[in-house]
C-alpha cells in the first residue's frame, strides 16, 4: 500500500517537473498556430529559387565538403593514439581513468562552441572550422574506437603475446586487424555527422555554404537562400548514401 | 628442457589450481597432461610461459628463468615456445600467410614488422610451414573462412614458425570431432618424431593421451598424482585420477 503511494508520489512529481518545464520555454500550440501563414508565406517566398547563385552555392558547398573531409581525416588519426590511451584493456588504471576524463571533458563541447572559440583565436575562414570539426570528432571517435578495443576477442592477442612478439606487434597484429573495419566505419559516419555539421559552421564565419544561407536570408533575398538550400541537401544526400553504400561494403 | 619446482597457483580469492608441482621435462619427450577439468591442465601449461602468472614456484627453460623474468628476457623465452590453443586463437580478418607469419614476430626487425614488412626468408619459412601441414594453397585464403581443423593446423604452422624448441598445446583438439582428432594429434607426433621438438599437451581424451604420448602426466587437484610411460598407467590409477566414471 506505501508503495503505491509512494509510486504515486513520485508520478506526480515528475507530472510537476515537466509542467514547469513547459510553462518555462513558453510552449503554446495557439501561438504555433497563429505562426503557420508565416511559415507558408515564407516558403511560397522561396519559390521560385534563384538559379543564378548556383555557382556561390556549389562553392560554398564545396568548401563544407573539404571541411568536413580533411576535418574528419585528421581527427580520425589524432583518435588513434587518444583510443588505446583509453581502453580499459590495453592500459593500466592510472592512464586509463584521467585519459576516458580528458575524452568525456572535451566531448561535453558541440562543434560549433569550438567554432567560435577558434575564430576569435585565428580568425575567419574554413581554417578554423577544420580544428573545430579535429577537437569535436578526434574526442567523439577515441570513445568509440576505444570501446571497439575493448570488445574485441582476448585469444588472438594471447596468440601474438605468446609468440614473444613487442607489444607494440600485438597491437598491431593481434588487435588492429580486429578493430580496422570497425574504425572504418565509425570514420565514416563521423564523416555523414560532420558534413550536416560543417553546414551551419558558416554561421559563425568559420567557412562553407553556412555563410550563404546566412547572408542571404539576412538580406531577406529568399529565393537565393532556397537555392543555396537544394545545393545544401543535394550535398548532404549524396554524402549519405556514398558513405552508407561504403560502410555496408567494409562491415 | 622444462624444469618445474613447487609452482603453485591461486587465483583471487582463494581456488587453489596448482598446488606445489615438480616436473622436469626433457629434450624431445611427447609429454601428454590429462586429468579432470579443474585439476589444473590449462593452468600448468600456461603458468610455464606466463601467460598465467604463478603465485609461487620455479620455471626454467634450458637453464634460464621464466619466473620473474624481465619483460624483455620473458619475450626471449616465449620466442622459443610455441603455444597452440583449444580454440585455436587465429586472427579472424587477416590472411592464413599473415598469421603464420605472426610467428615470426619475435625474430624479424621491429619497426618493418609493424608496417606489415617482412624480410623474404621469413616469408619462405612461413609458406614451409604452411606445406609441412597441408595447406600451402590456403596462404592467401582469410583465417575465417576455413574449418576448424584447417584452423588448427594453420594454428600449428604458426608456432612451428616460431622455430621453437617446445610446443605447448592446451587441448588442441577438445574442439573437434574424432576424425579430426586423430589429424592434429598425427601432425604432432610428426613434429615430435622428426623435428626432434619436445611437446607438452594437455588431453581430457584418455585413450588419444596413451596412443601419442611418450610419458603421461596426470593432475588432480592440482598435484600430479602419476608420472610414467603410458604403458604404466593401471586400471587403478585411472580410477584415482578421474575419481571413478571415465570422462
Amino acid at each position: 500500500m506505501r508503495r503505491d503511494v509512494k509510486r504515486a508520489a513520485l508520478g506526480l512529481a515528475i507530472l510537476a517537473v515537466y509542467a514547469w518545464f513547459l510553462v518555462a520555454t513558453e510552449v503554446s500550440l495557439p501561438r504555433f498556430l497563429r505562426g503557420l501563414p508565416w511559415m507558408a508565406d515564407f516558403i511560397r517566398r522561396m519559390i521560385p529559387p534563384d538559379l543564378s547563385v548556383l555557382g556561390s552555392a556549389v562553392t560554398g558547398a564545396l568548401q563544407t565538403l573539404q571541411i568536413a573531409v580533411v576535418g574528419t581525416t585528421v581527427a580520425a588519426l589524432l583518435a588513434l593514439p587518444l583510443g588505446f590511451l583509453s581502453a580499459r584493456n590495453v592500459v593500466p588504471a592510472s592512464i586509463f581513468y584521467p585519459a576516458r576524463a580528458l575524452l568525456n571533458l572535451f566531448r561535453s563541447v558541440d562543434t560549433m562552441v569550438y567554432a567560435l572559440f577558434f575564430v576569435a583565436a585565428v580568425g575567419l575562414g574554413p581554417f578554423p572550422g577544420i580544428l573545430a570539426v579535429v577537437t569535436y570528432t578526434a574526442m567523439t571517435l577515441a570513445k568509440l574506437y576505444s570501446e571497439a578495443i575493448e570488445g574485441i576477442e582476448p585469444g588472438p592477442v594471447e596468440a601474438i603475446a605468446a609468440t614473444g612478439a613487442s607489444r607494440l606487434q600485438v597491437l598491431r597484429f593481434g588487435i588492429l586487424p580486429q578493430v580496422l573495419p570497425l574504425f572504418a566505419s565509425y570514420v565514416l559516419y563521423r564523416l555523414e555527422t560532420n558534413i550536416r555539421a560543417a553546414t551551419i559552421l558558416g554561421f559563425v564565419g568559420a567557412g562553407g555554404i553556412g555563410f550563404y544561407v546566412q547572408t542571404y536570408l539576412r538580406m531577406i533575398n529568399y529565393p537565393a537562400a532556397s537555392a543555396v538550400l537544394l545545393v545544401l541537401v543535394a550535398m548532404v544526400m549524396g554524402v549519405d548514401f556514398a558513405s552508407s553504400r561504403l560502410r555496408a561494403h567494409i562491415v | 628442457m622444462i624444469r618445474i619446482r613447487g609452482l603453485r597457483k591461486v587465483f583471487p580469492p582463494d581456488k587453489l589450481a596448482l598446488d606445489g608441482v615438480d616436473l622436469d621435462v626433457a629434450p624431445g619427450e611427447f609429454v601428454m597432461v590429462i586429468g579432470q577439468s579443474g585439476a589444473g591442465k590449462t593452468t600448468l601449461l600456461r603458468c610455464l610461459n606466463r601467460l598465467v602468472e604463478p603465485t609461487a614456484g620455479e620455471v626454467l627453460l634450458n637453464g634460464s628463468r621464466v619466473t620473474g623474468a624481465s619483460p624483455e628476457s620473458l619475450r626471449s623465452v616465449r620466442r622459443q615456445i610455441g603455444v597452440i590453443f583449444q580454440q585455436f586463437n587465429l586472427v579472424r580478418r587477416v590472411s592464413v600467410l599473415a598469421n603464420v607469419l605472426a610467428g615470426r614476430l619475435g625474430h624479424v626487425p621491429g619497426f618493418p614488422s609493424l608496417f606489415g614488412r617482412f624480410p623474404r626468408k621469413d616469408c619462405e619459412l612461413a609458406l614451409a610451414c604452411l606445406h609441412l601441414v597441408g595447406l600451402e594453397d590456403f596462404a592467401s585464403r582469410r583465417a575465417d573462412t576455413l574449418s576448424g581443423g584447417e584452423q588448427q593446423r594453420v594454428a600449428i604452422a604458426r608456432a612451428l614458425a616460431q622455430e621453437p624448441k617446445v610446443i605447448l598445446a592446451d587441448e588442441p583438439t577438445a574442439s573437434l570431432d574424432p576424425k579430426l582428432t586423430e589429424s592434429i594429434m598425427g601432425i604432432l607426433q610428426r613434429i615430435n618424431v622428426e623435428r626432434r621438438l619436445t611437446l607438452v599437451v594437455s588431453q581430457h581424451m584418455l585413450e588419444t593421451a596413451l596412443t601419442y604420448g611418450t610419458r603421461i602426466v596426470a593432475l588432480r587437484q592440482g598435484r600430479v598424482v602419476f608420472d610414467g610411460p603410458p604403458d604404466a598407467i593401471s586400471p587403478k590409477t585411472v580410477e584415482d585420477i578421474y575419481e571413478g566414471g571415465l570422462r
